[in-house]
Parts: C-alpha cells; sequence; structure tokens
C-alpha cells in the first residue's frame, strides 16, 4: 500500500479526533495604490481594490479544505498600514476609509480585516497623528476591522509617546465599547518589532516590504500536541522535545500544502506558514492543557516559564524542518481568554499577569487577551505596556499587548467577548504609581545590541 | 517514467535479449534487466507523474458487505481501486483504499458524495481525499 494502514489512521486522528485545523489562511493585500488626496475618493478605491482581489479566496480556501479533507477555520485580509495610505491628515478621513473596509470584509464574508495601523516606533508623521486619534472611534463603529501600533523595535528603541497615546485611546474605546465587553480593545494590539508577514488577528498587517499579493497560513494544533504529549508518557525532557518536534513537523506541513494550493488556485505568490499554536476556546484546543500534559499541576505553576520555553522551541525546530517558508510570529501564544485551560488558571489565582510577563519572554508574542479593572489609571496601563514592549526591545524578539481594560469590571468579575475571543477574567494589576517614570514622555534608546553593522 | 514509456522499455529490452532464435537463460536476462529498471525508478513515478490519488477510508461497527457495499459504487463509477486493506480496531472495522480516479466517470466532488452517501447507508463514516496531505504529513 501507497501508505500504511497507521499512516492514514493517525492522520485521520489528528483531523478529527484533536481538533487539527488550519487556523487562517490570510490574504495580504498592498492598498498604496488606493491613495488620493480626497478621503472619499480614497476609501471607495480601498473598497474596490478589497472586493476585486479577494472575493475569489473564501471558495478557492473551501475547495482546497475539500479536496484534501482538511478544515480551514478563518479566512481573513491582512491589508497595507492604512496610515501609509495618503489622503487629508485628519482622523475623519481614516475614519471613512475605516467604514469602507468594514462594509468590504462584511459582504464577502470576512470576519476579521487587519491593518488600521501605524507604525511609529521611532516617531509619528502627521497621517500616524490622525490614524491614532481615530481608533477609538474606528473600533466602536466597526465590527471586522483591526487595528495594531508598533511602538518600538530592538533598532530604535521604545516610543514612550506612543505607549501613552496608545494607553490613552484603549480606555476611550473601553468606554465607548462598555456595553459589549469593552471588546473595541479585543481588537487592538501594541507591538514591540511587529512582523510585516504576520497572518494572525489582530495584529495583522501586509507590510511595505511584500509583493502586491500574498497568500499566507497560520496553523494550529495544540491539541495534536496535546495527545503526541500524553501518547508519549513519562519520558525524558529531550525525548519529550522529540514528540512535540515531530507534531510541529505535521503540522507544519499540512499548514504549507494548504498555504501552496490556495495560492496556486488565486494564481498569486505562496508567502509563509506561521507555525504558531494558536488555542481557541474549545475543549481539547489549549496550550494550557499542552503545558499542564507536560506536567505541571497548573499553568502558573513554578517551571511554567521553563516548560512553555521547551514548547516553543520545539514547535520552532519541528516546523522549520517542515517548511522552508517560516514567517509571522511563529511560536505559541498564551491568550489568556482564548484558552480555556488559562482562564480557569487564572480565575483560581494560579497565574498572575507577573507570571504571564515571565512566560511572554519565551513565548512568540506577549501579554495577550488578558482583562484588567476598567478603572486601571492611563498611566499604570502605559507602564504595563512598556514593560512588555521592554523584553522584546532588549531580546530582539516581538513582544505585543493586546489588554481589555473592561469599563465598570473590578477584579473577580468577568467580560464575555463569546466566539473565539472567549472569556476573560479580570485580573490583578499593580496599582503604584509609574508616572513619574512614563510622564517624562520621549523614547527610551536603542539598547547596545541595536549597534550590529 | 509513464506506464507508456515503460512499456517502451521493456519492449526494448525483450527484443534484445530474445531474437528468433533465442538462447536458454535468455529469459533471467530479460527478468534481471527488468528488475533493475524498475528498482531505479522512485515509487510515485513508477505509477505515472500525473496520478494523484484519493485516499479513502470507512470506519464503523464491523459487518458483512463493507467492502462489497463499496467496490459496487466504485465500479459503477469507473474508479480503479489501486489498494485495499482492513483492520479491526478495538472491535471496529476500518477499510482503506487508494483510489486512481483519473478514470473516472464523475468529478472528485461527485465521487465523494457518492461514497459518503453509500456509508450513510450501510452506517460506517466515511472519509474521502486527496493522498496530498497523506503525502505531506507522512512523507519527507
Amino acid at each position: 500500500m501507497t501508505y500504511t494502514k497507521r499512516e492514514i489512521l493517525e492522520t485521520l486522528r489528528m483531523t478529527e479526533l484533536e481538533h487539527f485545523d488550519v487556523r487562517t489562511v490570510t490574504l495580504g493585500i498592498s492598498l498604496l495604490d488606493c491613495a488620493h488626496p480626497d478621503p472619499s475618493e480614497a476609501a471607495r478605491r480601498v473598497y474596490e481594490k478589497l472586493r476585486r482581489i479577494a472575493s475569489p479566496l473564501p471558495a478557492a480556501v473551501n475547495a482546497t479544505a475539500d479536496d484534501l479533507g482538511i478544515r480551514v477555520a478563518n479566512r481573513r485580509l491582512s491589508i497595507s498600514p492604512v496610515s501609509l495610505i495618503s489622503t487629508r491628515c485628519e482622523p475623519s478621513a481614516y475614519l471613512e476609509i475605516a467604514r469602507a473596509i468594514d462594509r468590504a470584509a462584511s459582504e464577502m464574508g470576512f470576519d476579521f480585516v487587519g491593518g488600521y495601523s501605524a507604525l511609529v516606533h521611532a516617531g509619528f508623521t502627521d497621517a500616524d497623528r490622525a490614524l491614532l486619534a481615530s481608533i477609538p472611534e474606528a473600533l466602536s463603529s466597526t465590527s471586522r476591522l483591526c487595528s495594531s501600533v508598533n511602538a518600538g523595535s530592538s533598532r530604535t528603541g521604545l516610543n514612550v509617546d506612543a505607549v501613552r497615546i496608545v494607553a490613552r485611546l484603549l480606555k476611550e474605546t473601553a468606554y465607548r465599547t462598555r456595553e459589549s465587553g469593552s471588546i473595541g480593545c479585543a481588537k487592538f494590539v501594541v507591538f514591540a518589532n511587529a512582523v510585516e508577514d504576520n497572518p494572525f488577528m489582530a495584529g495583522a498587517f501586509h507590510g511595505v516590504g511584500l509583493p502586491e499579493i500574498v497568500v499566507h497560513t497560520g496553523v494550529s494544533g495544540p491539541g495534536v500536541v496535546c495527545e503526541a504529549i500524553k501518547r508519549a508518557g513519562p519520558c525524558d525532557l529531550r525525548t519529550l522535545e522529540e514528540v512535540i518536534k515531530r507534531a510541529a513537523f505535521k503540522i507544519t506541513r499540512v499548514g504549507e500544502l494548504i498555504g501552496r494550493q490556495v495560492a496556486g488556485r488565486l494564481g498569486v505568490p505562496f508567502g509563509i506558514v506561521d507555525l504558531s499554536l494558536a488555542p481557541t476556546p474549545e475543549l481539547g484546543d489549549s496550550v494550557g492543557e499542552v503545558l499542564e500534559a507536560m506536567g505541571l499541576e497548573r499553568v502558573g505553576a513554578c517551571g511554567t516559564t521553563a516548560a512553555l520555553a521547551l514548547l516553543t522551541d520545539a514547535v520552532k525546530k519541528g516546523g522549520a524542518m517542515a517548511t522552508s517558508a517560516v514567517g509571522g510570529l511563529s511560536g505559541a501564544f498564551i491568550p489568556v481568554s482564548e484558552d480555556a485551560t488559562m482562564i480557569s488558571a487564572a480565575r483560581e489565582g494560579h497565574l498572575s499577569l507577573e507570571k504571564l510577563e515571565a512566560m511572554t519572554s519565551v513565548c512568540s508574542v506577549g501579554l495577550d487577551m488578558v482583562a484588567v479593572p476598567g478603572d486601571v489609571e492611563e498611566d499604570v496601563l502605559a507602564g504595563f505596556i512598556a514593560d512588555e514592549l521592554a523584553i522584546g526591545i532588549v531580546n530582539h524578539k516581538t513582544t505585543a499587548v493586546r489588554v481589555i481594560p473592561a469599563h465598570g469590571k473590578r477584579v473577580g468579575e468577568t467580560v464575555s467577548f463569546g466566539g473565539l475571543l472567549g472569556d476573560a477574567p479580570i485580573q490583578e494589576i499593580r496599582t503604584l504609581s509609574c508616572s513619574g517614570f512614563v510622564g517624562r514622555g520621549g523614547v527610551i534608546p536603542a539598547p547596545i545590541t541595536s549597534l550590529r553593522n | 517514467m509513464d506506464r507508456e514509456a515503460l512499456a517502451v522499455a521493456v519492449s526494448e529490452i525483450v527484443l534484445r535479449h530474445l531474437p528468433r532464435e533465442a538462447p536458454r537463460g535468455a529469459l533471467e536476462g530479460v527478468v534481471a534487466d527488468l528488475v533493475r529498471l524498475l528498482e531505479s525508478q522512485p515509487l510515485q513515478e513508477r505509477e505515472g507523474p500525473g496520478t494523484r490519488h484519493v485516499v479513502f477510508t470507512a470506519l464503523g461497527r464491523n459487518r458483512t458487505g463493507i467492502v462489497h457495499a463499496f467496490s459496487e459504487v466504485l465500479a459503477e463509477l469507473s474508479v480503479d481501486i489501486v489498494d485495499i486493506n482492513q483492520t479491526l480496531v478495538h472491535g471496529n472495522f476500518a477499510m482503506m483504499m487508494i483510489l486512481d480516479p483519473s478514470g473516472a466517470s464523475v468529478s472528485f466532488e461527485e465521487l465523494r458524495a457518492s461514497l459518503k452517501r453509500r456509508g450513510e447507508e450501510v452506517g460506517v463514516l466515511v472519509f474521502v481525499q486527496y493522498e496530498d496531505m497523506m503525502r505531506a504529513v507522512n512523507r519527507v
């Protein structure tokens, strides 16, 4: 037989019993040619280009998924950072573009479009300032738009002025979307070292170095890794890494296969596979559960950071052997509200924000989908973000913060977003003042390790 | 090398070794050459380039007539069964077939729908997929 019985049954077990799916096929589209001094004309061009380029994607993804017998959970779009689409530098101009994007996405059935973004790691253009000012209204008056800001990089340092603006706009967005658990903040992420080819939301955007149109895939598969670890039993840690590598290899191969076939059907280039283990709130689809299967009583126990370091490294090694098109964030995501095991660990007080912060130094992104009390001070929020971004800047990795200062909520309560975004328990954040530090404003210069030429 | 080219190569070998007055032992020569030729062909190419096989799996409670139920459908649709294998997993029946749909009278979608329909009739779970994922996951 061309394939052995075991190979066929194991592959079916991955897809049918272990929640394995391809998390997202994301079509990246450059919108730089949609610039126009008249915002209405720019918005019209954006709408028309999105409709023209993206319409065939869902059918192409469905046909490929049916051929191969694999589920693709999401079809998404990433677009050029909108602050780079030159138009009149006023918030109202960018809002017009935001609504055009949302309308196109809704008509074509895409749940999220990423790229309502500004790259301000080394300072602001007038367009950046106008876009930043429009973000709270954009996120509260649209449903499918995702927004991000790159506020620091290992080459340029940390733009603390941008971090303070982000803290302010998060509070405003939380207030404007207070009726739905401050959900606007779940569609916004602030980065250090943002990557240009990330297919995952909310931080996706189509970088300026990418081709006109490109197909990326983001794989998932914590369930597959978890079951492989359980089957391996009480092996030593080197063997455990080998087990995870093998599972990651298989997952990544499928991600690349789907991406290449969808790209082929659309006649556009294939970009990258993002190897991230991405959880969903569904049972058996949890990164927290993987960490517990490795031998922790609960996520948040001593040893959690070490276990996550091993997991992230093994996923990267297995994935890198499976494809030569690795990109995006690639590692393991730890979004609290989107992971059933992390939610309960946070609720029971085992997983503090400080422990999460430590974990982000070894995982692929950062403090993701954490909720804090709505009355948190702006400067405290800015300090919280600055800490996380500093970890990324000094360690030459991407870090990010997606935090929901849930309006009107206190520690111990929960905000529910439903669907993939899940339920976020409100966690305790230290309220000690850092205004004397972040209030100084300006830029934390780039670390000495930035001088590499 | 596709099947036609393979057939030509085989004929050439036979003609080379077996002239009108073929000596004894010529047949061994033919066999030895053929074995060398076939072993030098990678597995996929030996089955022809262009052939994109379909993996068909049926899972369910063991009962009589399951293989027949599906092979009947496949014969009606002119789908070639390249390989077939079955096993019992914890009292459940698992049948796997590798199909060559290139001569089929219907499209892949219709083939899948027909097999799914028959699966519902006989009460087993049916999975029909191109071999691409099996190859990607299990072959380097």
